[in-house]
């Protein structure tokens, strides 16, 4: 049975200081506590930098005792993560989780794994191999996925809104102003100035 | 004990924001005794060989039913289910008395969910004072009388006074204090220093598998705080031990040999021998209500009297030497209760095993 109290103790927690350690996780949409969305900020100077990565989570009944189940949404080119499917490659999220970890600990593990891959335990072989022996064109092309998938996604949208909003615009307008940049804050700011 | 799987719960309770702030505020005063399962205040706490902590059903829901189980903090194996620290537990009822009495009817709650309960206070409590009374030599009634009162009436924190968190050997506030698998709370020193043979508790004569625990650093860190003055005078005493007895061993007393064989039956005695890969007779879900072996590795003595759902089992070893000690989960086992030899989880596990279900 799903701790409940538990999960909701780590909602709070992870969100309480998500600026600082660049994760946050939430309700995936409707009142289901057994499925999360985690978001994770690409770590500055790597490949990632810049971009947000979102994350499907899924709690199994047994949770905590059971490893929660975890796959990259966001599409992204990393040895240990599948380009086809986001599916992850992580011990701690197999056989070596224990139910001290956290679903805050386990998405910055996921942040430690995009500045440091394994391309000895792949999990996307194709990435692993170009990642071995041939990193100028891994970086690229990680570069260019970041840049593609992970820039401008709705993620955080509800903060840009309340922000924009609480600048003084009225909130139908900031949502269609933020649609038409996908989602450039700045962008969104300038248009709505000057219009 | 045998494992019991827990009947499913109605749909969770959808979170309103309301509930999320309120699981945020709550954050217990002391964070040291945070549970790290539940990450709710620790209820029924028991102490592992490694000096980490959790809840009673936290450890025990964590604990493997056909392997070793491993700390959840450090990862640490250990093959045995420790019982409740009982001092722990009268130490935070005492700190966070509402919280405290708060977590004692969720899980309550619970426990008649599953028809299955942790062992209640007042048994404990009493054969724990009976035995340390019979220590002091002075019986006195009253004063067993007195706990449900502290249990249920108080409201506000309390002073824990240096009476709560005294070793039973050195009778002085506890230091550097290790908590055996019986739940029993000693300093390291006092433990160290009477080393012959194999551990025993020195309040419920229950032998204690493997060497001297690890200090229980949070245990320790909250005595510091609260006992600064008593905590250095301690650590005084210690250290002119330590430069009047051998050179550089902390724990005075123990030849550093004798140490070493004590860590290193811990770290790869008995335990190892029982866990061998396909050879080892594991009952898979199957518990020691006397020494908390869990699974029992052996044969499985199996109580036909008790009429709980979760039974009562012996090892070989426990059940050999007629160990007395009360159900590990408020089981009404009586001396009296006849028991037979029972391996039907072996032959399970042989199966399973055969059938490479757990590789």
């Amino acid at each position: 049975m799903l701790d409940v109290s538990r999960v909701q103790k780590e909602l709070a927690e992870c969100n309480k200081d998500k600026a600082i350690s660049g994760v946050s996780i939430n309700l995936h949409g409707g009142d289901d506590l057994s499925h999360l969305e985690g978001t994770i900020s690409g770590p500055v100077g790597t490949p990632y930098e810049g971009g947000t990565f979102r994350i499907d989570v899924r709690l199994p009944s047994g949770y905590p005792f059971e490893p929660p189940k975890m796959q990259f949404v966001t599409k992204v080119w990393h040895p240990n993560i599948s380009s086809q499917n986001g599916a992850i490659c992580l011990d701690i999220l197999k056989d070596q989780w224990s139910p001290a970890l956290t679903l805050k600990t386990a998405l910055l593990s996921l942040q430690a794994l995009l500045s440091a891959p394994e391309p000895d335990d792949p999990q996307d072989a194709v990435v692993a191999q170009q990642y071995l022996q041939n990193h100028p064109t891994f970086v690229a092309t990680a570069q260019y996925w970041t840049e593609a998938f992970a820039k401008r996604t709705s993620v955080g949208i509800e903060e840009k809104v309340q922000k924009l909003v609480e600048m003084g615009f009225p909130e139908a307008l900031v949502k269609s102003t933020l649609d038409s940049v996908n989602g450039d804050e700045n962008m969104a700011l300038e248009k709505l100035c000057s219009s | 004990m045998a494992g019991i799987e827990p009947p499913p719960v109605d749909s969770p309770a959808s979170p309103s924001p309301a509930s999320m702030e309120d699981a945020a505020s709550e954050c217990s005063t002391h964070p040291s005794f945070q549970c790290c399962i539940c990450l709710d205040l620790l209820y029924k706490p028991v102490v592992l060989a490694c000096g980490h902590m959790s809840c009673f059903w936290c450890v025990h829901k964590a604990m493997h039913a056909e392997r070793v189980s491993q700390c959840p903090i450090c990862r640490k194996p250990f093959y045995h289910f420790p019982s409740i620290c009982w001092l722990l537990h009268f130490l935070l009822l005492k700190i966070e008395p509402l919280a405290y009495k708060r977590r004692e009817e969720e899980v309550l709650e619970e426990e008649k969910h599953l028809d299955c309960f942790s062992p209640q206070v007042l048994d404990h409590v009493i054969s724990d004072r009976a035995c340390l009374e019979d220590v002091k030599g002075s019986s006195d009634g009253p004063k067993i009388n007195d706990l449900p009162e502290i249990k249920f009436n108080s409201t506000t924190a309390k002073q824990v006074s240096l009476d709560d968190v005294i070793c039973p050997l050195c009778k002085k506030l506890l230091f550097r204090p290790v908590v055996l698998n019986c739940g029993h709370v000693f300093c390291e020193s006092c433990l160290s220093g009477l080393v012959d043979g194999p551990l025993k508790c020195q309040v419920c004569r229950s032998p204690h598998p493997g060497g001297i625990p690890n200090v229980c650093l949070d245990l320790d860190h909250f005595l510091e705080e609260q006992f600064p003055r008593h905590h250095i005078t301690m650590k005084e005493g210690v250290g002119l031990e330590r430069t009047q007895g051998q050179k550089g061993e902390l724990s005075s007393g123990v030849p550093q040999a004798e140490k070493q064989t004590l860590k290193s039956s811990y770290n790869s005695g008995d335990g190892q021998l029982w866990f061998q890969g396909e050879s080892s007779d594991v009952q898979i879900g199957v518990g020691c209500d006397s020494c908390g072996m869990y699974p029992i590795i052996g044969n499985r003595y199996r109580c036909k009297d008790c009429k709980e759902k979760i039974g009562f089992d012996l090892c070989e070893a426990c059940y050999s030497t007629n160990s007395k000690f009360p159900g590990r989960f408020n089981q009404q086992h009586r001396p009296d209760h006849t028991f037979e030899l029972d391996n039907s989880m072996l032959e399970l596990y042989k199966k399973l095993m055969s059938q490479n279900h757990f590789i």
